[in-house]
This record gives C-alpha cells, sequence and structure tokens, in this order.
C-alpha cells in the first residue's frame, strides 16, 4: 500500500532491450522467403504462417528478441502487436535469451503426484540455479512447465521443445546432464502403452529400438 | 423479416443481426462483456449464453413438424449459446435468464469465475458505480466466491500510454480494447500478452499506447483495468452531474457528456450519437475540460475597473452609440453559439455596422478525416451560415491603422491572442470584448469587457463541419441568475446516478459572467433596439424561419441528436478581399 502511494503510476516498463541481432543480420535469406511462401500459401490469409516463421526467426537467431518479432511481422505484413501476442501466448517461443539446453520440467498434476518437484528440486541443486533461471556457463536453463501430455511416463522433462525424457530418476538426470555437457542430445523415445505391457515383449510397435516399455510409474518422496 | 420468441415473447427482427443486438434493441437486458456493436464478437466472456432452439423441419418435406396442439416442435441445442455471436432465425426460440434456470445458473458460475482474480478493490477503483462487471455481478452474480487461495498478481497502476493507465489484475481479457485498436482506430498498438490466468492487455515492447483516440478504451473497457490518467482519483462517478452536450474542441462536434461537480467540469466521456461521432470521443475533446474551470473572470469591468453588468452595458451602448456605424467593427466567434451570433448581426444591422466577421481557428494537418478537424473552433459552419465571413487579418490591420475603425466589438474570441491583430495595432480604438478567460490577450486594450457564459454554461446551438446542428446544455450554474439557464440545468441532467453530491447551487466556483443572448439583447436594449427574446429557443425559431440556411432547425428538431440542415451554397467571396 505505501508503494502505491509513493508510486500512484508505474512508468510502462522499457521492454525494449539493446538489440541483440545486428540491423545486417536482421532478415530472412531468399531459401528462407521461399520457405515461408510456400507455408503462406496453405492458408487463407497470410497470418496463418505466423507460427511457422516465428519459429523459423527462432531457430535462426535464438530466441526471439522484440527485434526478431517485428521482423516477423514485416514479412507477414502483420501488425507488430498481434504478432507479439502470439508470440508470448506459447511458452515454447523463447522471448529471452536461454541456455543451449532448456529443461522444461513438467510438474503438473500426474508428473506432481510422481515426483515432478523432487525432480525439478534435483535439477535446481545440481545446476545451483532456481527454476527460470540459466547456469553462468549459459549451458543450462531449468524452468517449470505445465502438463505436456505424458502423465503415462511421469515424472517427465523435455529438453529444449524436443525430446522428452521419460519416468525421469536422479541417475537418469546425471546421465543426461553428462550427455547434454558431451553435446548428445537424447534421442527421440516412445512409451508403449499399458495394456501393452504383456505382448510382445512389452511392445508391438515396429521401431523397437527407440521405445520404451511402459513402468508403473513411482510415487513422489513428498506426498510418501 | 425473422420472427423469433424470446422468454415467451414473439418479437420481430432485423434480419442478419445477432440475437443479443436485437434483444438489446427491443430493451431485454441479456448480461455481457465483450460484445460492442461496433465491432467483432469474440465471444470469449461467455455472459451472454441463452438456450437457443430451432423449429424441427421434417426432412422429406422440408416442413415444421407441428405437434397435437398445431404448435411446431423446437428443437433446443444441446448447449447454452452465446447470443453474441448467433445471428437471428425464422423461428428461433430463446430462453434467458428470465425464464431459464440453466441461463441463469451458467450466468452465476461464469461470473464466479470472471471473479476468481478479480481484486474486488471497488472502493478504491474509479470504475465502481459504472462498471458492467459490478453491476451485472450484483444482479445475476453470486453471494460469495469460493475461491479461497491466492489470486494471481499481474502488473498494476502500469503508464500504458500518456493517458490511460492500466491495472491488469482487474482486466477479465474481454478484449474490447485491443479490438478497438485493430477495428476501430487502427493504430495495433495493443495486444493480449500472455495466456491463461496471467494475461493482460498491453503493448508490445518499444511501443507506447499513445493515439490520439486512445482514451475510448477507457469508456468501453467493462472494468476498471483502462482507467484516465487524468481523471483517476479526481471524483467518483456518483458525485458529478453528468450532462449529455457536445465538445468544443473541434468543429466535428462530436457528443459527449460533462460530469460536474461543484461547479467544476471534472471529466468529459464519449455520448453515443450514430449520426456524428458514433460511439467515439477523440483525446482533445476529452482533455479539454480545464479551460472551464481555470483563469475564469469574475464580473464585468470598464476599463480594468470592476463594475456591475447594468454598468457595464450602459457603457457599451455609449460607445456604441457615439459613433457612425461604418466606423465600428463588429468580430462575431466561432466560439459562441449561433443564437449569439445572430444576435450580434442584428446589433451590428441596427447601429449601421457591416455584418460580423468571424476570427477562423484553422490549424492545418491537425485533422484527421474523422473525430479531429482542421478547425478548432465548434461553429464556423453556424457563423458561416449566418452570412459571416472570415476576418482578413491583413484588411483589418490596414483598416486599423488607417483609423478607419473607432470601436472594436468582440464577441467571445481573442484577436490579439490569435495573431488577428497586435496591441499595439488597437491603440485608439474603444473595444467590446465578450471574453471567456482572464488570460484573454486583447483584455487589456478592452475598454468594456463583458465575461461570457462559455459552452458548459449556456444555451445555443452549434452547426458542425457537416451542417449538423446540435444543441448545448448547460452542465454548471454561472451567478448570473436567469429563468431559462436555471431551468434548462434542471432538465438536462439525467442524473443517471441521481446524485446529492453535486452541489452545483453553491456560491463556490460559480463564474460570474452572462451568456451572450443576455448580454447583447442588454446593449441593444440601451441602444433602442429590442431583442428580447424568451430564451435562446425562440432565438433559434425564428432563425429556422427565416433563415433558409436553418431551415427547420427548432429546438424540439434538434432534440437529444441534433438536426442536419441542408447544403447551402458556397457562401460568395469575402467583400472586403474581393
Amino acid at each position: 500500500m505505501t508503494d502505491f502511494i509513493k508510486n500512484p503510476v508505474v512508468p510502462l516498463p522499457d521492454r525494449m532491450p539493446d538489440p541483440v541481432v545486428a540491423k545486417d543480420d536482421l532478415f530472412f535469406t531468399e531459401d528462407e522467403k521461399k520457405q515461408i511462401a510456400t507455408w503462406v500459401s496453405r492458408y487463407p490469409t497470410a497470418d496463418g504462417a505466423v507460427m511457422r516463421v516465428l519459429w523459423l526467426a527462432q531457430e535462426k537467431f535464438g530466441f526471439l528478441p522484440p527485434e526478431a518479432v517485428q521482423l516477423v511481422a514485416d514479412t507477414l505484413d502483420m501488425p507488430y502487436a498481434k504478432v507479439y501476442g502470439v508470440a508470448t501466448f506459447y511458452t515454447q517461443y523463447f522471448k529471452e535469451k536461454k541456455g543451449t539446453y532448456v529443461f522444461d520440467v513438467c510438474t503438473c498434476f500426474s508428473c506432481q503426484m510422481c515426483g515432478g518437484y523432487d525432480m525439478l528440486h534435483y535439477l535446481e541443486d545440481k545446476l545451483s540455479i532456481h527454476a527460470g533461471d540459466t547456469t553462468e556457463d549459459g549451458l543450462f536453463t531449468v524452468q517449470e512447465a505445465e502438463c505436456l501430455g505424458a502423465c503415462g511416463s511421469a515424472p517427465m522433462l523435455q529438453v529444449t521443445n524436443g525430446p522428452y525424457v521419460h519416468n525421469l530418476t536422479r541417475e537418469k538426470i546425471d546421465a543426461l546432464i553428462d550427455a547434454l555437457r558431451e553435446g548428445n542430445m537424447p534421442q527421440f523415445e516412445s512409451v508403449t502403452l499399458p495394456q501393452d505391457e504383456n505382448e510382445l515383449g512389452g511392445n508391438r510397435r515396429t521401431d523397437v529400438a527407440r521405445t520404451t516399455t511402459y513402468t508403473t510409474p513411482p510415487v513422489s518422496e513428498t506426498v510418501k | 423479416m425473422p420472427k423469433i420468441t424470446i422468454d415467451n415473447r414473439t418479437i420481430e427482427v432485423e434480419d442478419g443481426v445477432t440475437l443479443l443486438q436485437s434483444c438489446l434493441d427491443e430493451d431485454l437486458e441479456i448480461p455481457h462483456f465483450c460484445y460492442h456493436p461496433a465491432m467483432t464478437a469474440p465471444a470469449n466472456c461467455r455472459q451472454c449464453l441463452v438456450e437457443v432452439g430451432m423449429p424441427r423441419v421434417d426432412r422429406e418435406t422440408r416442413e415444421r413438424v407441428m405437434d397435437e396442439d398445431g404448435n411446431p416442435v423446437i428443437d433446443f441445442m444441446p448447449k447454452l449459446q452465446t447470443s453474441c455471436s448467433m445471428k437471428v432465425a425464422d423461428g428461433m426460440v430463446v430462453r434467458s435468464h428470465r425464464t431459464s434456470e440453466l441461463v441463469k445458473r451458467a450466468q452465476k458460475d461464469n461470473l464466479e469465475f470472471l471473479l476468481i482474480n478479480h481484486p474486488l478493490d471497488c472502493p478504491i477503483c474509479d470504475q465502481a458505480g459504472n462498471c458492467p462487471l459490478q453491476n451485472q455481478t450484483y444482479k445475476y452474480g453470486p453471494e460469495g466466491s469460493r475461491f479461497e487461495f491466492r489470486k494471481v498478481a499481474k502488473p498494476k497502476n502500469i503508464e500504458l500510454g500518456p493517458r490511460v493507465v492500466l491495472d491488469g489484475e482487474r482486466c477479465i481479457n474481454c478484449t474490447r480494447c485491443t479490438r478497438f485498436t485493430q477495428e476501430i482506430s487502427g493504430s495495433h498498438q495493443l495486444t493480449i500478452i500472455e495466456r491463461g490466468v496471467r494475461n493482460y492487455p498491453m503493448t508490445p515492447p518499444g511501443v507506447v499506447f499513445d493515439e490520439p483516440y486512445s482514451m475510448n478504451v477507457i469508456d468501453i473497457c467493462p472494468v476498471g483495468a483502462l482507467t484516465s490518467k487524468d481523471h483517476r482519483f479526481k471524483a467518483r462517478i456518483w458525485e458529478m452531474s453528468q450532462t449529455p452536450s457536445i465538445s468544443t474542441t473541434n468543429a466535428k462536434g462530436s457528443n459527449c457528456v460533462y460530469h460536474v461537480k461543484d461547479n467544476l467540469v471534472l471529466n468529459i466521456t464519449t455520448r453515443t450519437n450514430m449520426g456524428v461521432n458514433e460511439f467515439w470521443l477523440a483525446d482533445e475533446d476529452r482533455l479539454d475540460y480545464k479551460k472551464f474551470n481555470e483563469n475564469r473572470p469574475d464580473g464585468p469591468t470598464v476599463r480594468g475597473q470592476a463594475r456591475d453588468w447594468d454598468a457595464a452595458w450602459t457603457e457599451a451602448a455609449t460607445l456604441l452609440s457615439g459613433v457612425d456605424g461604418a466606423r465600428i467593427q463588429f468580430l462575431g466567434s466561432a466560439h459562441a453559439t449561433t443564437e449569439d451570433n445572430y444576435l450580434l448581426s442584428r446589433l451590428a444591422a441596427h447601429v449601421g455596422a457591416d455584418t460580423p466577421s468571424y476570427i477562423p481557428h484553422i490549424e492545418e494537418g491537425h485533422g484527421d478525416g474523422w473525430l479531429r478537424t482542421d478547425d478548432r473552433a465548434p461553429n464556423s459552419q453556424g457563423c458561416e451560415r449566418l452570412g459571416f465571413f472570415p476576418v482578413d487579418a491583413d484588411v483589418l490591420k490596414s483598416r486599423l491603422s488607417a483609423g478607419e475603425i473607432d470601436v472594436l466589438y468582440v464577441m467571445e474570441d481573442d484577436p490579439v491572442g490569435t495573431g488577428v491583430c497586435a496591441l499595439s495595432d488597437l491603440e485608439g480604438v474603444k473595444i467590446i470584448l465578450h471574453h471567456y478567460h482572464s488570460t484573454n490577450a486583447t483584455l487589456p486594450a478592452a475598454s468594456v469587457a463583458l465575461p461570457a457564459a462559455m459552452a458548459v454554461e449556456t444555451v445555443g446551438t452549434f452547426v458542425n463541419c457537416d451542417g449538423h446542428a446540435q444543441r448545448l446544455r448547460p452542465a454548471k450554474a454561472i451567478r448570473g441568475v436567469n429563468r431559462t439557464l436555471a431551468m434548462e440545468v434542471g432538465k438536462s441532467r439525467a442524473d443517471l446516478h441521481g446524485t446529492p453530491f453535486d452541489r452545483w447551487y453553491t456560491e463556490s466556483n460559480m463564474v460570474d459572467c452572462e451568456p451572450g443572448w443576455v448580454s447583447i439583447p442588454a446593449i441593444a436594449e440601451r441602444v433602442g433596439l429590442n431583442l428580447s427574446y424568451k430564451g435562446p429557443r425562440a432565438i433559434m425559431a425564428e432563425l429556422s424561419d427565416s433563415n433558409p440556411a436553418f431551415q427547420g432547425a427548432t429546438y424540439d428538431a434538434m432534440g437529444e441528436w441534433g438536426f442536419r440542415l441542408d447544403v447551402v451554397g458556397q457562401s460568395e467571396p469575402h467583400p472586403q478581399t474581393a
């Protein structure tokens, strides 16, 4: 309340950091433009392609600073505000610089019950950062995520909007971090359904090599 | 025209309109937040839910199936429908909260959801008392909330732009403000950012919400999320009287409401008039109220000495009758009402002077083709229609320096301040000045200074740039007691919130001034011209009869929404410049 009396009005926060992408680098190449044109042609209006183009910009520049959002808006001839609204809606678009590897640790209901927070806190302790922060070497970012749709293999995490790591344990996290430090991204992995457990050695799929068998999830220590 | 049945009442509605709009047109209230008649309906507030059914149609014969009593069988849609996005169709049957427990329950539950993260700080919220969320919660909402947890915190008191302040927590994400910038003003300065419980309207990085129409989002915001930086915490809505009138900042004459407390204009908001400004009002119109309160003169003066009104009028009459009419220059005013300008022209004709001119207030490049115009005065068109010409500064100056003018009669304007002439040009010229402000730059040279009532204190007519004649209604009281004014003050206050807090009858803040239609007849009487009318209503009645440029523009015809005058032919070139 005293804050309010002292500052009844807060100025609009300056969310315009110094540009990260140099002006000369802020463009889409001819190939990228061709790619964008094919995406645009799939939709009745150019607006439809905004998510793909934002994704392209994120892959190109690493994340989406305001100038990249502006570039996407100009490319698709859309209002800057609208593109910015889309970019902030999806947590997978990074609005600020993140580590090379981003751990989205699921702490939604199922994972929470099965130890999602245990895993999150273990990661935080191991990397000596808080959720939402990036390690000093710029390698890892840890953040909490809402349900990533893999409740069957809870607790789990996702690495940089990419592969999932299922049925997390502390050992798995240790191994994951060691592997990532050497630059090895985990492979895509599919988890079978519980009803498949007793058939074909637990797996009816053809891509056996990249699947794991369903196991009954553990129960969180904090819940025990 | 399709016939629909709402709550067992069959009405004929316009084709192609939405169900919600046709209900509102019939004065059937359906609670809603996100719907606005001027914008697309996103149907995201979910408050306007109703049960909708259509007559069952036989698939073979394409005819309506009837039951034993001969009534059509109605199939209701399995779920509630948002009436704002549902187009009406012939035979449609609608159950609203008046007849359906289900709808009542849905509205109540929806309000409980909307209020989960709403801060409920109504006691300190500027919107309280005028808040659709508050009103509808009282009418349709639950008694309490079952949400016993910590509410989501969002940015508060953020200055979105120079004129609009955002409270993110109060926002219910109806997106009216963002749709306004996208669809109406086209500035695209606002967007909803983040998602889920954390979203709120914001500008993108590096953008300030500073468009010249930004304050409209304050009016359309159904909660207190967007408030006026200027009016914040100044007064509660129920402490002010609301007078419907028109704005004076430009020639568009946008319809507005003056909020007055203790004879001080504290706020100006928009008033819907589909013939002029629709739902909108420019920021400049809203912020231009301090001129009604500040630097107002205190009674008439003669050569700088305070006098009573009688003495001042007599002195003015003496000045007018002492000289040859050709040596008197009358200046009418684009700020004064048509009635006052008409009286002035009658006075000028009586003393044998030329038809008055008026000082144009053109600011090139200011207009935008919408609600702002190059012309910064509200009644140039009224002057033109009376046959006044814009004053030619060079001609006036040369006549002044040639000593051709003995008396300059200036009505409600400022020739020195506007640069038409300099104080040095006016040496030796007797000046009769009706003025609004003690800062009027012509005032030091004035022989007789007669404080004039401003647009919020008088009764009269302005003609806007499109020839739309509209009435002014007195919003605040002046010291000069006048039966017509007192009656109009009483009549014009809709008192939306019925307030005993506006102490307009107290002497404080009452300006000692007189409207032109009191001053000019008083002077005229002293030079032997009878200009006594039974108020401006009678003046306009005479004008609408006698002058084809004002044909039909009686007070009754103008009413609340104004009267569109016929287009008159291009005025002839100015006799003095030709």
